[in-house]
């Protein structure tokens, strides 16, 4: 992610000027500790607590005993069929969702960043969304999906498009588009105000030099706008991945991972083995499990782009 | 010298914040003489039944000063989930409202106290034999115990649109003289005429239903020999879900489109007319009592009979946490809350059937009105659902059955293919809890 960062804010060149002072260290860390002591107290430990109980049998109960087993819990992942559906579930959201919101919010910043009568309060209300937590849009989608009272159906049958009510999320096929959707509308305003963002960064004289050779409307977003975006691109959608396989509230009010599993993420499914079926080792060999997983696709995502753009 | 203050301080400030995390846990034990503050989990949802709660809650609290109760309001969406939390974390609720299939996980993990010896007479001879099965489990050491008092019970019985039925002249049943399966399909083809289909099944949810009814047929589903579960899928079995099946899709009799629905959505069409039989559960006549357009006529059906009119059982229970700081007082308040009477208000509240025999006996629970008199005599029927002692039941339920049995009932796939996925794949699962 430091990389990605790195190229989303491209700053001027500066020498790393060096502090040999020497001493100064100690120093240091105790002006760092107030800050330092809750992470590790509060996320490196839980981190490394959870790391270490992949490696073990823990179980839920008071005399169930905990000892080491070694990557017995990775065997048997890569073995068990109902993960690998889950992972592929996560795979097709993950992808899925992230591609669309990009899309979709590349089209609205392109919008937005038109000279468009009430620009401003288009540019607010795009951002509502983002207001919402997830539990909440969850709710809201549900009533929106709801077979007999939902508005979706009653819009559709209006306007003809529909001869009976679907029961949009408990239908084994319509499930997961249809939660995908709802995915790709809650992550679409803070793709949406980085690309402005980016957008608002592209040089104007590029356009009028492109204009003045020739090139139409087309060629001007392929041959400027892409590339002078692409640092922007690049670090929004590897975030947007990662926030999107390890997305849960927003599953788990929806369907819970109903119908059948068809909508069970990765991390529904560790958090079923968890708290609902109480193996608490299996469900962190999961959990580091999509860790390796999301940090290998990541690296060579973030690899091929850094390679294509030197 | 400065690197020692450095860790000092670091240490003291760890210290201090894990003090912060356990200092939340509450009142802790309670000197002599001062009273004790139990905290009392309860599920009820429905209004009545919310009512209800609160006023034993509060009559309790006015006889009983020294001990006084906390009602807390959970749901039963994700009790278990907070249930796990809170017994890892070591800081469970006094009194716990939850139901049988979940009190067999907890009870092998050895989260609940073993409730046998504890309880007075009265409370147990008031409840039959029956209804201390569905909470008698395995403690995971190789014993058994009582964890948990059985005080509701569920019946799957049918409520029907009683214009309907008058007007195909068919034969209204009694307790005494039930429908059977057969002439069940028979009526619902009867039934089925003019856009009005003769059943509606809801079967978002269909695994308990159909364990429950397949016992009709002898239908266990598990058979366990020598100490090892495994699942079965055999003629008996077979039963309820083939003829199920046949209505939905041979004598199209059931509308396919209640399929996905929830027990209590198919009521609004149900009220239009479009079905006139409902197969639910005895508590369904609260809401249709309540939401009924005006001058809608409903009875209540007994349980179907198969080969037998048994049903599986389990129960709304309460229990106690073997970690509590007041376990005789959760005791002395679960004896109080449940004894007969009040079992009587609280199975009015919840629509549901009273396990005490006192209750059984009220006049309000053997009154015609809203057909307080079949539900009731179809708590004869209970027996000890056989899935309440399988460990793993709701993992199977979860991963394996739920999904199989949606796609057989929307016809994706075959009897013999979901028979084989029942099987085969359960015993995989069910093989994780035997180590």
């Amino acid at each position: 992610m430091t990389a990605a960062a790195g190229a989303y804010a491209p700053a001027p060149p500066r020498r790393p000027r060096r502090t040999p002072r020497r001493g100064g260290g100690r120093e240091m860390f105790l002006l760092m500790l107030p800050a330092l002591v809750p992470v590790l107290v509060f996320s490196v430990g839980p981190l490394l607590y959870g790391i270490f109980l992949a490696f073990t049998d823990a179980r839920s109960g008071r005399n169930a005993e905990t000892s080491f087993v070694g990557l017995a819990n990775f065997g048997d992942l890569l073995t068990d069929g109902d993960f690998w559906t889950s992972f592929r579930i996560g795979m097709i959201w993950g992808i899925s969702v992230t591609v669309l919101q990009f899309l979709a919010s590349l089209g609205l910043a392109l919008l937005l960043d038109r000279d468009l009568r009430l620009r401003g309060l288009a540019r607010v209300l795009a951002l509502v969304p983002w207001a919402m937590p997830p539990v909440v849009i969850g709710l809201m989608w549900r009533l929106v999906y709801h077979p007999n009272a939902g508005i979706l159906n009653a819009v559709l049958r209006d306007a003809g498009l529909l001869g009976h009510n679907v029961d949009w999320l408990n239908d084994f096929a319509i499930a997961l588009p249809a939660v995908i959707v709802v995915g790709v509308w809650t992550g679409m305003p803070q793709t949406t105000v980085v690309l402005l963002a980016g957008l608002q960064n592209v040089p104007r004289e590029l356009y009028e030099a492109g204009q003045v050779d020739g090139a139409g409307t087309w060629r001007r977003f392929w041959n400027i706008t892409l590339p002078q975006l692409r640092p922007v691109i690049v670090a929004i959608t590897s975030l947007d991945f990662v926030w999107n396989i390890n997305q849960f509230g927003l599953v788990y009010v929806l369907t819970q991972g109903g119908p059948g599993g068809r909508t069970r993420l990765p991390m529904l499914f560790a958090y079923e083995e968890a708290f609902r079926f109480g193996f608490f080792g299996y469900a962190s060999t999961l959990g580091v499990a999509i860790v390796i997983v999301v940090l290998a696709v990541l690296g060579l995502y973030l690899w091929r782009q850094m390679r294509e753009a030197n | 010298m400065r690197r020692r203050t450095a860790l000092a301080a670091a240490a003291t400030a760890v210290a201090a914040l894990i003090a912060g995390c356990g200092g939340g846990g509450g009142d802790g034990g309670a000197a002599p003489g001062e009273p004790v503050t139990l905290k009392f989990l309860s599920l009820a949802w429905q209004k009545e039944s919310i009512s209800a709660n609160k006023q034993l809650v509060d009559e309790w609290n006015t006889a009983n000063p020294d001990i006084q109760v906390e009602y807390v309001q959970g749901s039963w969406d994700n009790v278990n989930d907070q249930l796990v939390t809170s017994f890892e974390a070591g800081d469970p609720p006094d009194v716990i409202h939850d139901d049988s299939p979940a009190l067999a996980g907890f009870a092998s993990r050895g989260y609940l106290l073993d409730l046998s010896g504890r309880l007075p007479a009265e409370l147990k001879n008031d409840i039959p034999q029956a209804a201390w099965d569905t909470v008698t489990f395995d403690d995971g050491r190789g014993g058994t115990g009582v964890y948990g008092v059985p005080f509701l019970q569920e019946s799957q019985v049918v409520i029907a649109n009683k214009k309907l039925l008058d007007a195909a002249k068919v034969r209204i049943p009694t307790p005494a003289d039930p429908w059977t399966w057969d002439e069940f399909a028979e009526i619902s083809k009867k039934l089925t005429k003019d856009g009005t289909y003769g059943v509606a099944w809801p079967m978002k949810s269909p695994v308990n239903k159909v364990l429950n009814l397949a016992l009709n047929f002898g239908g266990t589903f598990f058979s366990n020999e020598g100490g090892k579960t495994t699942v079965k899928v055999g003629p008996q079995e077979r039963e309820v879900l083939q003829r199920i099946h046949d209505q939905l899709y041979r004598d199209k009799t059931a509308d396919p489109s209640a399929l996905g629905m929830g027990t209590a959505d198919p009521l609004p069409g149900f009220y239009a007319g479009k079905y006139a039989l409902l197969p639910a559960g005895v508590y369904l006549r609260q809401q249709v009592v309540e939401q009924a357009p005006d001058g809608f006529e409903w009875i209540t059906l007994p349980p179907l009979k198969g080969t037998t009119s048994e049903q599986g059982a389990t129960s709304q229970t309460l229990s106690v946490p073997a970690d509590g700081r007041h376990p005789d007082e959760a005791v002395k308040f679960i004896s109080f809350f449940l004894n007969g009477p009040n079992q009587a208000k609280l199975a009015r509240g919840d629509w549901l059937l009273p396990t005490s025999r006192a209750a059984a006996g009220d006049p309000s629970m053997t009154t015609e009105e809203n057909g307080w008199d079949v539900a009731t005599a179809s708590a004869g029927n209970l027996v000890v659902a056989p899935y309440l002692k399988v460990n793993g039941f709701d993992e199977w339920k979860s991963k394996v059955a739920t999904p199989t049995l949606q796609e057989y009932f929307a016809d994706k796939i075959s009897l013999d293919d979901a028979a084989r996925r029942l099987v085969e794949e359960g015993d995989k699962v069910l093989e994780r809890y035997a180590r």
